[in-house]
């Protein structure tokens, strides 16, 4: 008996480290790749034997302006989306009859729905009000596109606060925009803030509104740019390594760093 | 108790009007932002229209009918619906086997779960990026991976073989999208009562019993969501595809929704784009409407409870 637990172990150690491996070595060598120069890019296996930063200059150069339009479009989008899902979500969730129950369905269909049916007439819209490749037209297209998740998300997070609080709240002769404001946001900051990472890794990390709304350095944000480097005709692997690299670390530091909140957040708004 | 009465109803009335309020501003970008648009493109995949000239033709259904027509149209269907399997059994599955395994309490369990959670936050044109130098034919990753073991007759010119692209795709999505499911099926398999477990022990079954008769079955919510949003990502694929490949090599990793943006901004037939997105929702219609009416089977089960 024993020993049949214990191979299971060694089984379990065994799987659980090789894919570790696989899943760890395209990132080990896309950040080695990063400090590499030309000359020792194409031996993928060896580490660099200088550091080499020219990669991350030329990164700069030619993708600076983008990385600094993905912060001014996701920063405030995030913001936007998670209030606006706050204000969505709080009527659904206290809400009786079924009218809310309706609305409530007519907004989710909106997380099924493939964005391809949306984005022609999107960009006619977009362009027609005059906010093509502009920061806040991005702004306005990603608040728009999160209000069904992000609805959805405080909704089921607002529905898990005692209603007891809400009845007290108004017998006591607090509104329910009072409620809503002094008891019901403050009290919600764990919901908050795991929907503020997801909805960073969601808009910062979008290639298809941004490729269908921006056309240039005003508003084109780092994914774009990055997409742009990848399909040219010669890759150069260093910088495109380097311009990888600084895309990647906002959105995994948060994860990180907010790890427990995320994975409460999520299990609050998705698992019941 | 009758004095009180129309204060009261006054006293609902006005929570009532706070709450519609507040549902105001949603409402209208929903109606702005998604039914105006699916009517609008609806509309234009009846005509013959490039995206700039001020007049359109109205052709009926000849956009549809054409795309019937069309082997390019039948390939990324096939493809999406490659995917959509793909999708359902690949990173689902290594999630669920990862954690399970990670639950038996392995040492080091912290390190192990934020490895195979990394990739999920990364952008897809990261993701793109990172495997076009791991696919790279001559030096890189997998080729000098497999020329060091010894194995180098198997390389491929990953991305640039139309018959070998769509799985070099699927391993880079299974990279990225692993993470996403065996974080959820982690959380689950920890939210099962100890107890449950304890017991079936007790009664001898073994590790491989008590995870499919004990934990399985109660990870049963966890596995519909996952399921529920790789279908959904299934039919929104695009990212990835377009920023590694743009759908090539001659359209072979191409899929509905890559095309569809080809033919919108690359050859300004919008009607044509529009049918082809029409047809897309109809795909995931088909594949989402059965979800849906189980989950809503299941809130209503819970309901009665």
């Amino acid at each position: 008996m024993a020993t049949r637990v214990s191979a299971g172990r060694v089984s379990a150690y065994f799987i659980a480290i090789v894919v570790a491996v696989i899943f760890l070595a395209p990132l080990v060598v896309a950040t080695l790749t990063a400090f590499k120069s030309p000359r020792e890019i194409t031996q993928v296996l060896s580490f660099p034997t200088q550091l080499y930063l020219d990669n991350f200059v030329v990164a700069a150069n030619q993708m600076g302006r983008s990385f600094l339009n993905s912060l001014a479009i996701t920063i405030p989008a995030v913001i936007f989306s998670v209030v606006l899902g706050a204000i969505g979500g709080y009527p659904l969730a206290y809400m009786r009859g079924g009218s809310s129950r309706w609305i409530y369905f007519f907004l989710l269909t909106g997380m099924l729905v493939p964005f391809q049916i949306v984005q022609i007439p999107l960009f006619i819209f977009i362009r027609t009000i005059g906010l093509y490749d502009t920061i806040p037209g991005m702004w306005l297209t990603h608040t728009a596109y999160s209000v069904p998740f992000c609805t959805f998300f405080m909704r089921n997070f607002f529905a898990s606060v005692p209603r007891s609080m809400y009845e007290a709240a108004l017998i006591e002769g607090c509104g329910p925009f009072g409620y809503f404001w002094r008891l019901l946001l403050p009290a919600s900051t764990s919901g908050l803030s795991a929907l503020a990472i997801i909805q960073s890794r969601y808009i910062w990390n979008d290639l298809l509104f941004g490729i269908t709304l921006t056309n240039g350095d005003e508003a084109q944000p780092a994914t774009v740019a990055i997409a742009g480097f990848v399909s040219g005709v010669q890759v150069q692997y260093g910088p495109l390594m380097a311009a990888t690299l600084v895309s990647v670390v906002p959105v995994m530091a948060a994860y990180l760093i907010f790890q427990k909140s995320f994975v409460r957040g999520l299990l609050g708004g998705a698992g019941k | 108790m009758t004095s009180v009465a129309p204060a009261r109803r006054r006293f609902y009335f006005s929570q009532r009007a706070v709450h519609l309020l507040f549902l105001v501003l949603p409402v209208l970008l929903f109606v702005t932002f998604f039914i105006y648009p699916i009517i609008s493109t609806f509309y234009l995949s009846l005509q013959d229209w490039d995206g700039i000239s001020k007049s359109m033709k109205f052709i009926g259904m000849a956009n549809y009918v054409e795309l019937l027509h069309e082997p390019r149209f039948f390939h990324a269907v096939l493809n999406n619906v490659t995917w959509l399997i793909f999708l359902l059994l690949g990173p689902t599955g290594l999630g669920l086997l990862l954690a399970a395994i990670l639950d038996r309490g392995l040492r080091g369990e912290r390190v192990f779960r934020i490895v195979y959670f990394l990739p999920f936050t990364i952008p897809a044109v990261a993701v793109a990026a990172i495997w076009r130098w791991v696919y790279e034919p001559t030096s890189g990753l997998l080729t000098t991976v497999l020329n060091v073991v010894g194995l180098g007759s198997l390389a491929q010119n990953w991305l640039g073989d139309p018959h070998v692209v769509n799985f070099a795709l699927m391993g880079a999505v299974m990279w990225w999208m692993t993470g996403f499911s065996f974080l959820v099926f982690f959380a689950g398999l920890r939210n099962i009562p100890v107890e449950c477990i304890e017991a079936a022990r007790i009664e001898g079954a073994t590790p491989w019993q008590i995870f499919w008769k004990v934990s399985f079955p109660l990870l049963w919510p966890s596995t519909i969501v996952v399921l529920g949003i790789s279908a959904v990502d299934a039919m929104r694929l695009f990212d990835v595809v377009w920023a590694t490949t743009n759908g090539g090599p001659a359209y072979a990793s191409e899929v509905l929704a890559t095309q569809m943006y080809d033919v919108a901004f690359g050859r300004f037939d919008m009607g044509r784009a529009s049918a082809i997105s029409v047809y897309l929702l109809i795909l995931a219609g088909a594949v989402i409407m059965p979800y849906l009416y189980y989950m809503s089977l299941r809130v209503q089960a819970s309901e009665a409870e």
